[in-house]
């Protein structure tokens, strides 16, 4: 099973919220759909709910078209083998815990014995199962979530799909909560489409993601590909801590920063008129000593510190411009200091 | 993802999804037929007292095109009644948010001990019929009543003499019958106030009394407001009341000039029609004011949650907060009860009780009346039958309105909520003026009388299960959906589960409005197809108290059973 997008659009009327995606999702394959809000990436996961009507372009379940506006092809919903958790769970409030569970499964008119053994499974893989009499009220907003997620995979869905599940949960139950549905999608080894806007979960829970800005991909990748070499400065800036600083490329080919620091022009050149150059902070060195190594060496000035636990994120003025570090080193502001990085971890990005 | 060659491909695209959309809507039809039939109820009345209004003749009878009913809309007699109607309900919505407003006070924000008690007669007193309340009132306070012959004649105590054929009578009975409408309006806000602006007035040294006018009724006032203006719309749509004690005295209201120009000769069905366009249009002002009020946002220090808010204590003042209530109730509920179990036991009428000869003939007579009977059963009928009717599509209504955006639903939800503004005798006179011309076998049946019914209470339904519908988010029927259920299944299964409440809720409300509704039907019976109210009214007329009384009596006995039995039965605290 697979799920596959092409050309995706949607409009309400004039406005058009989508105008052209396209994407695949493979066997077992988890992907997030990672943006800000009002990027599109819920939208495009509600046409292939079939929750919404898609405007244009074919999306297939498998082998089979479930849109396809253009042939006056749409399958509604309860067509699409579909199992998919809400962000506001949409647990339903007058049926027991065991009652949601079982409805994709009395829907679909499966015979009362396999109900109850898929329910007792489904229950018992988010360990759910003594609480299956209880009403939605008496439970805690964690426990909630879980019936949806039983509820999403008790009918052994072809795909599963995941509206910011876990935006209503504390910090903490939403760590735990990434692993075990990540566990389950790969028990169930069933293609799964994520949204979220937290590039935290995005990051660690997908096997590849694709971040979305007003309606448009703006890139698909590996969470390491994404982190490590953002093909823009939205992605760069989306996913992970950067900062920026404006470079421009001399004739010789290298990369002038606008306080005359250069870089060698070996590093990735994207497309583009402005370019700038990214640093993530945890990549650069801080060095009150202001010593000189193999790496790039630039002085600098502590501009303003903020205390963070593990390390201390400090704003310092450098290479023309302001860049974040983290460091585990105390130093006070207005301090002179030495920054140095490894050119591999550094990348010039289009503006 | 380059976005710029796709757009022929939008268009047509979102075209062909438009063309899928309607091709797979599950309701599409169920949808159509409950726009044209709520259309067809609604704009029918309506269109034919505009079409009245500009005709010469009665319905049915040849006539021309004409202004003429408009001029006498300021011929001095007309304006005079205008000037009335507008008088009673500007004093009668004054007295009874006072009254209403210090009740309600008393019974949520004070230690007042008997506060369950007001609550549940208060309650009572809203489902007395106010045709009923009015009959009441008359039998105590006519020139000949037991008021007068006790004060008057027997004491002496000649300047005690009252007149309820009066425009203070009317006011009077008016405030009586409208109190606990203003009590269950302004409940909601008191109770859900937010305490904090009352604890920070205290904190900030504001003594009790100084608290309640300078902080707890200004922040109340929108609310006040809403319910100040509610209250003026029945009052001037009200009929019974002005009806059995105006005429008598001549002081006319509207409803009440509407009704004696259709039933009493001369007639003048074309100033009638005129007369009922200017009182709807008056109502339906009045209601975009309320609307105006309510959607100004103001009303938003209500917040619902509530921090516990520190009773008043009343101390010494408890007996006069006491005496308030229960004086409100004595003359609102339990004198006139009183008064018409005693008329409905006695001979012939005698204020006092020991000389009186009592009998159950009257009871005996309504049992062994067949035409009562048939008021009885077609009650039954209406109400129960009715509301069903009006129920279901109330629901549909609801439905195609809360759930959709589309300019069509908009329409739907225009349509629906019009019967607000046309007050019940008007659409009397808009049915029958259509069913004198439409060639539906309609007129004389109990089908027309439910119609007319359901037309003037559908708001009540869409409100009640459309409130509670709106709090159903989507998602729990979209999360059925995608579990594989159908647009129907996802209605059957979650939505109706989970707006249950408000249907029975709308059912009980519509169920009683029917039983107790006069003002609609009072143009529109026929010797077969009267109800219970018509008959009470007719032996009124004909000055036949006792049975007028006793039918009365077991009318109410009715309606505060089959309350008690709903709220008993009512799901008090749904699982959520």
């Amino acid at each position: 099973m697979s799920i596959q997008v092409q050309n995706l659009c949607k409009a309400y009327g004039a406005l058009t919220v989508v105008p052209d995606v396209s994407f695949d999702v493979h066997e077992g394959e988890f992907i997030s759909l990672l943006g800000p809000s009002g990027c599109g990436k819920t939208t495009t996961l509600r046409c292939i709910a079939g929750l919404e009507e898609s405007s244009g372009g074919v999306i297939r379940i498998g082998d089979k078209v479930v849109s396809d506006p253009a042939r006056g092809i749409s399958v509604p919903s309860h067509g699409r083998d579909i199992g998919m958790v809400f962000q506001s769970y949409a647990i339903w409030p007058h049926m027991t815990v065991a009652e949601n569970v079982a409805f994709p499964l009395r829907t679909r008119n499966a015979p009362k014995a396999r109900i109850a053994e898929q329910v007792d499974r489904a229950l018992s893989a988010v360990e759910l199962a003594h609480l299956r009499d209880r009403y939605p009220s008496e439970l805690s907003g964690g426990q909630q979530q879980r019936v949806a997620l039983a509820r999403a995979i008790v009918g052994r869905p072809s795909i599963l799909l995941f509206d910011e599940p876990l935006s209503n949960l504390d910090a903490k139950l939403r760590e735990s909560t990434r692993t075990e549905i990540r566990r389950i999608q790969k028990q169930l080894n069933v293609p799964s489409l994520y949204v979220t806007h937290d590039q935290e979960e995005a990051l660690s829970m997908s096997d590849r993601v694709i971040v979305m800005d007003k309606g448009q991909i703006q890139q698909i990748g590996t969470p390491q590909e994404l982190y490590r070499a953002p093909v823009n400065r939205f992605v760069a800036d989306f996913v992970g801590k950067a900062s920026f600083v404006d470079v421009v490329r001399e004739g010789s080919g290298a990369w002038r920063t606008p306080d005359g620091t250069v870089l060698p022009g070996t590093l990735h050149s994207p497309e583009g008129t402005a370019h700038q150059l990214m640093l993530r902070p945890e990549s650069l060195l801080l060095d009150p000593q202001h010593v000189a190594s193999d790496n790039i060496s630039v002085p600098g000035r502590v501009l303003s510190a903020q205390y963070l636990g593990a390390v201390t994120e400090y704003l310092v003025q450098a290479l023309g411009g302001e860049v974040r570090v983290h460091s585990p080193i105390d130093l006070g502001t207005d301090q002179v200091v030495g920054l140095s990085f490894r050119s591999g971890d550094c990348r010039i990005v289009a503006r | 993802m380059s976005d710029t060659t796709t757009q022929p491909g939008v268009m047509s695209g979102s075209k062909a999804a438009t063309a899928l959309a309607r091709k797979r809507d599950e309701f599409r039809y169920l949808r159509l037929a409950t726009t044209v039939i709520v259309t067809l109820m609604v704009l029918t009345p309506i269109l034919a007292l505009v079409y009245g209004s500009f005709r010469t003749a009665a319905p049915g009878a040849p006539g021309e095109w004409t202004l003429r009913n408009y001029w006498a809309l300021f011929s001095p007699g007309v304006v005079r009644t205008m000037g009335i109607t507008l008088a009673v309900g500007l004093l009668t919505s004054a007295l009874c948010i006072v009254i209403g407003t210090i009740i309600t006070l008393i019974v949520h924000r004070t230690d007042f001990r008997y506060g369950k008690a007001v609550t549940m007669m208060v309650g009572l007193a809203f489902y007395f019929p106010s045709f009923i309340l009015a009959m009441a009132w008359i039998i105590i306070g006519a020139p000949g009543g037991i008021w007068n012959v006790v004060l008057g004649t027997w004491l002496g105590l000649e300047w005690l003499r009252i007149d309820v054929y009066s425009l203070a009578g009317i006011v009077f009975v008016m405030v009586l019958h409208q109190v606990p409408f203003v009590y269950l309006t302004m409940r909601g806000p008191i109770m859900g106030m937010d305490g904090i602006y009352e604890e920070a007035a205290r904190v900030a040294g504001a003594p009790p009394r100084r608290v309640l006018f300078k902080v707890t009724l200004p922040l109340l006032s929108f609310s006040l407001l809403s319910s100040f203006i509610l209250t003026f719309i029945i009052t001037i749509e009200q009929f019974a009341i002005p009806a059995l004690l105006g005429i008598p005295a001549q002081v006319n209201m509207l409803a009440t000039q509407l009704y004696l120009l259709v039933r009493f000769s001369p007639t003048d069905y074309g100033l009638a029609a005129a007369i009922g366009i200017a009182l709807s249009v008056i109502t339906g002002a009045a209601i975009w004011a309320q609307r105006r009020v309510t959607h100004s946002g103001r009303l938003t220090t209500v917040t619902g949650k509530t921090s516990r808010l520190n009773p008043i204590r009343l101390g010494r003042w408890h007996w006069l907060a006491t005496l308030f209530c229960f004086g409100f109730i004595a003359l609102g509920l339990v004198a006139p009860m009183l008064m018409l179990i005693y008329t409905s036991l006695i001979k012939w009428f005698n204020a006092n009780p020991m000389q009186a000869a009592y009998t159950f003939q009257h009871y005996a007579a309504i049992f062994s009346s067949g035409s009562t009977m048939r008021s009885f059963s077609n009650t039954l009928i209406v109400s129960g039958v009715g509301a069903a009717f009006g129920v279901m599509l109330g629901l549909l209504t609801s439905y195609f309105t809360v759930r959709s955006t589309a300019t069509r639903s908009r329409y739907l939800d225009f349509i629906a909520t019009l019967p607000f503004g046309v007050p019940g005798i008007v659409l009397g006179l808009g049915l029958l003026w259509a069913y004198a011309y439409l060639p539906l076998p309609l007129y004389g049946t109990l089908t027309l009388i439910i119609v007319s019914f359901v037309t003037r209470y559908l708001p009540y339904a869409t409100e009640t299960i459309g409130g509670q519908m709106v709090q159903v988010d989507k998602s729990l029927e979209e999360a059925a959906w995608v579990s594989g259920a159908t647009k129907a299944q996802g209605v059957r299964r979650i939505l109706l589960p989970l707006v249950a409440p408000s249907i029975q809720g709308a059912y009980f409300l519509m169920f009683m409005a029917f039983f107790r509704e006069i003002s609609s039907a009072i143009l529109l019976y026929t010797g077969a197809t009267a109800v219970i109210s018509i008959s009470i009214w007719a032996f009124f007329e004909q000055a036949n108290w006792g049975l007028a009384s006793a039918l009365s009596v077991i009318a109410t006995l009715i309606i505060f059973v089959a309350m008690a039995l709903i709220t008993a039965l009512y799901p008090a605290a749904r699982r959520k």
